[in-house]
């Protein structure tokens, strides 16, 4: 049973229709990228998953269940990172972490917050400032230590390595990988070919709301072919 | 609990929050001192007339040696007390007297005149507590709740924060209690403190607390709505200000125009003019057209009613009497009408929760029209009084004695009229 998928999804925002009968579904433990440029319907798909969005036709699933009829319950599977995280700027990290862990309803102690803040690689005189003094990809780091903290058996990240620097990106590759091989499921949207040949196992590519084309990790490779992903992502944005 | 706990950290951390409540309580304070000053300079006035009044009493006997001279001269001080939630409340007391030293003549040329200290201020009104808790605290409460969600959104975190808060609930709730919980405190609190130095009652304090609460879930429920559709902060705000604006100014006004117009009054200068024309007349008719009407309200006095002098006190506290008599009609319109006015008045309150609030805030402190009414009762029937006790002895001639004076009624004391039966 896949842990996430959609079928025949169609989604109608603002009377445009912003997704047009995508269908995938992703397995447990897998890193599952949506790729497209702006305005492709990727963080549309996201928003559906976590309710705030209805299909006007189709389904999405969340552990087999229907999201829009068990809400509750696909929420508490799932952590959410969105697109350029602003998590309060008058809290430090700590608390920041503390605040969103608790409205989760996760208890936990300095000692586990530092760990996956060493795993996002924050560095320690930072984590009492308070996060307006963060640059944006600080923030960003912060975000997905809380999105590792969650410790949910469902990640969805909007464009996650946005404002990371290069060695930050490797750094957040290969936690995605860690994660997934631990038995979470990663289902991410980005715009950046690279770095989704280098986490994804495979790569959903998304225009204007429809799925246009899929790559999947050859066995034994450790990235999905970047030349062949960017000749289909720049072929489809030319149409 | 926890949901809240984690808010009252977050809430302790948010300036602009802390900025508001800050000066909730600071509106708060101010306006329960200003209230308590105020009541406490009325109570200094009261008992400095009322020392002047036992002091004239106790002389009036080495005055006059007549019973005209007595009761002509004698000025009789009937009073208001502020309650002792006045102070929160001050209502009518600003512009309706409190206080009036009235003499046995004709009464409705007495019983309209006023000393208000500056006209100009009476007419903007004091700023008391009710006022802060009904006019300007629903400001504050829109300014804390108007972008509970909306700034959220602004900042991208809206989704964040519902879909992490999918174990324990929204924190949009806790939120929203939380501030509306600390805005009331910041104003009960002041007002507690001001009950305490004032000593109000336990349950009147509490019964005020309960008002000030409802009032606030009122505009708890007007915030809701418009965060329902979505708006941005601006446009909430611009919404909800216009609420208030509507709510608090226009539809008060509105309803003050509407019953003014619904409920006509005779006008107060006609009552004091027609009366005052009846007495001066009656100084050139022939006495028998003042005695005849006067007999017909004091039958008890035919036997007296010869008058062979130019000059009789007899005659002239009748004809005083009559005057009184010529106007009742313009005065029990005038007074129906403003307990109309004030009947309808409490009715359509309801349009408008912020003069509800203040009315029921009057009510508990004894400070609304109905208690200005009632208190004008008391000096009628007072005035109702001093009749009955000078007009034996001016009909029967009898001589100026200490042991009669010593009868004399007094406002407020020996039974005769507690000074506000309102409380």
């Amino acid at each position: 049973m896949p842990v996430l998928s959609a079928q025949a999804l169609s989604v109608v925002r603002s009377r445009q229709q912003v997704l047009k009968d995508v269908s995938f579904s992703i397995p447990q433990g897998e890193v599952h990228a949506l790729l497209g440029g702006n305005g492709a319907g990727k963080s549309t798909t996201l928003l559906t998953f976590l309710g705030f969005l209805a299909p006007a036709s189709g389904s999405v699933h969340v552990q087999g269940r229907d999201v829009h009829e068990n809400l509750a319950a696909a929420r508490r599977a799932i952590a959410y990172l969105p697109e350029s995280a602003t998590l309060y700027g008058h809290l430090s990290a700590y608390e920041n972490l503390r605040y969103f862990l608790s409205l989760a309803g996760t208890d936990t102690d300095r000692d586990e917050l530092d760990a996956a803040l060493d795993r996002v690689a924050l560095q320690p005189e930072a984590r009492g400032m308070r996060m307006q003094t963060y640059s944006k990809g600080m923030r960003q780091k912060v975000a997905i230590a809380l999105a590792i903290l969650r410790d949910t058996p469902i990640l969805l990240l909007d464009e996650p390595t946005s404002g990371l620097d290069p060695v930050a990106i490797d750094e957040f590759n290969r936690l995605a990988r860690d994660l997934a091989e631990a038995g979470r499921t990663i289902l991410l949207v980005t715009h950046d070919v690279y770095g989704a040949c280098h986490v994804a196992d495979r790569i959903d590519l998304l225009q204007s709301g429809v799925l246009v084309g899929a790559f999947d990790r050859p066995p034994g490779m450790d990235r999905i072919d970047t030349e062949a992903v960017h000749a289909a992502f720049a072929k489809h944005a030319a149409a | 609990m926890t949901g809240l706990i984690r808010e009252i950290r977050f809430l302790s951390s948010d300036r602009a929050a802390l900025l508001w409540l800050g000066i909730a309580v600071l509106v708060a304070a101010l306006s329960v001192v200003m209230g308590l000053r105020e009541t406490a300079s009325q109570r200094a006035v009261l008992s400095e007339l009322i020392e002047f009044d036992r002091a004239e009493r106790a002389v009036v006997g080495e005055l006059y040696r007549d019973w005209g001279d007595a009761a002509y001269y004698t000025f009789h001080l009937t009073y208001d007390s502020p309650s002792d939630f006045a102070f929160a409340a001050l209502g009518q007391r600003d512009t309706s007297p409190w206080k009036h030293s009235i003499r046995a003549l004709a009464l409705e040329g007495q019983i309209y005149e006023t000393d208000a200290e500056n006209p100009v201020l009476a007419l903007t009104g004091r700023f008391d507590f009710a006022f802060a808790a009904n006019l300007l605290a629903p400001l504050l409460l829109i300014l804390l709740l108007h972008d509970l969600r909306s700034r959220e959104r602004t900042a991208g975190r809206f989704e964040l924060l519902s879909a992490t808060a999918a174990v324990r609930g929204s924190p949009w709730f806790a939120r929203a209690v939380l501030r509306v919980g600390a805005l009331t405190l910041c104003l009960i609190a002041p007002l507690w403190v001001g009950g305490l130095l004032a000593g109000t009652g336990a349950s009147d304090l509490a019964l005020a607390s309960l008002i000030v609460a409802l009032h606030l879930g009122f505009w708890w429920g007007v915030c809701a709505i418009a965060d329902r559709f979505g708006w941005s902060s601006p446009v909430n705000l611009t919404v909800l200000i216009g609420a208030w604006l509507a709510l608090a100014v226009i539809v008060p006004a509105a309803i003050k125009l509407s019953v003014e117009a619904a409920v006509p009054l005779p006008d107060g200068g006609d009552i004091l003019l027609t009366q005052r024309e009846a007495v001066n007349d009656a100084w050139d008719l022939p006495k028998s057209e003042t005695m005849e009407p006067f007999i017909e309200r004091h039958p008890e006095w035919a036997d007296y009613t010869e008058v062979s002098q130019p000059f009789e006190w007899k005659w002239y506290y009748a004809f005083q009497q009559v005057g009184d008599q010529t106007v009742e009609p313009l005065s029990d319109a005038y007074r129906e009408g403003r307990i109309e006015r004030d009947r309808l008045a409490g009715t359509l309150a309801w349009l408008s929760p912020p003069a509800l609030a203040e009315r029921a805030l009057q009510a508990i402190a004894g400070t609304g029209m109905a208690a200005s009414l009632a208190y004008e009762q008391r000096v009628r029937d007072f005035h109702a009084e001093l009749r009955a006790y000078y007009y034996p002895r001016l009909f029967r001639d009898e001589t100026v004695s200490d042991a009669s004076l010593a009868q004399r009624p007094e406002f407020g004391v020996d039974g005769a009229l507690p000074p506000h039966p309102h409380r």
